[in-house]
């Protein structure tokens, strides 16, 4: 009687050779994938106001304010370079001011691009300035 | 005189634990990594110079070159749409630090869709944190 085949004893261990290859293209791809950069940029919390609000605002206290209106900047309805401007803002000692006194009305009127507005936020926000957008009307 | 054998040592590198350092050190990149929510490709962020460093934040507003409205990477067809979202994320959150929104915008869109997303954000409750580069300043002679 012939003898059954002796079956042949398989190795059960877990292939790991290749583990560490595995694991260094995973370290791999987390290193081009994660930002390293820092965001920059001003924080504001901004108060909205409407025209009449505004209207009402420059009328019963003297809030400063700043329009964008066909490219140009004007501080306090008279037109000022973003250089002048800073210097304005800086003068009104705005950090040391509380409240609604710190508030400064930000209006644009017509086509304006985000650059000129940001610009014009960022100054007021440097200043120590509370920007209220002033939104126009229907 | 029988002179002592020497014994050579084989100049092989431990590989063994190689497996576990790599691991480690993926387990602490995932940890660390912040995934880019949005797609940034078609935003060139203004240039302003009084900018200063903004640690990350969970909800993110966007619009890009062509006007197109992102909420967490996500486009969205209004800004009625971003202050639900914005307002919903900052449900129960007094902390001004805890209520910032990110912000980014393509310098050259125009103020008819960027002015209501910033009153959108506002009326949620949101600060603005408005992303952009820093520029140097011009030199004074």
């Amino acid at each position: 009687m012939p003898f059954a085949r002796r079956k042949e004893k398989r190795d059960l261990d877990i292939p790991t050779d290749s583990v560490s290859d595995i694991a260094f293209l995973l370290i791999i791809f987390f290193i081009l994938t994660t930002t390293l950069s820092k965001l920059s940029g001003f924080t504001a919390e901004l108060p909205s106001a409407d025209a009449s609000q505004k209207q009402a605002a420059a009328t019963d206290t003297k809030t400063p304010g700043v329009q964008i209106a066909g490219g140009k900047l004007l501080f306090n309805e008279q037109e000022v370079s973003l250089d002048t401007l800073r210097d304005r803002l800086l003068d009104l000692q705005l950090g040391k001011k509380e409240g609604q006194e710190k508030v400064v009305m930000l209006e644009a009127a017509g086509a304006v691009d985000y650059q000129t507005y940001y610009q014009a936020m960022a100054a007021i926000s440097a200043a120590g300035g509370v920007v209220a957008i002033v939104e126009e009307g229907e | 005189m029988k002179l002592p054998k020497t014994r050579r040592v084989t100049p092989a590198v431990p590989l063994a634990s190689m497996g576990d350092i790599a691991f480690l050190l993926t387990i602490f990149f995932i940890l660390t990594s912040n995934f880019a929510k949005d797609d940034t490709r078609k935003i060139k962020p203004p240039t302003a110079r009084e900018l200063e460093q903004m640690e990350k934040q969970n909800v993110s507003v966007s619009i890009d070159s062509d006007g197109g409205m992102f909420f967490n990477g996500r486009p969205v067809a209004s800004p009625a749409t971003i202050e639900a979202g914005v307002a919903g994320f900052l449900t129960g959150k007094k902390d001004p630090k805890d209520r910032m929104v990110v912000f980014r915008c393509d310098q050259g869109v125009d103020k008819k869709v960027f002015e209501p997303v910033l009153a959108a954000i506002s009326k949620a409750g949101g600060v603005i944190a408005a992303v952009g580069e820093s520029s140097q300043p011009p030199a004074r002679n």
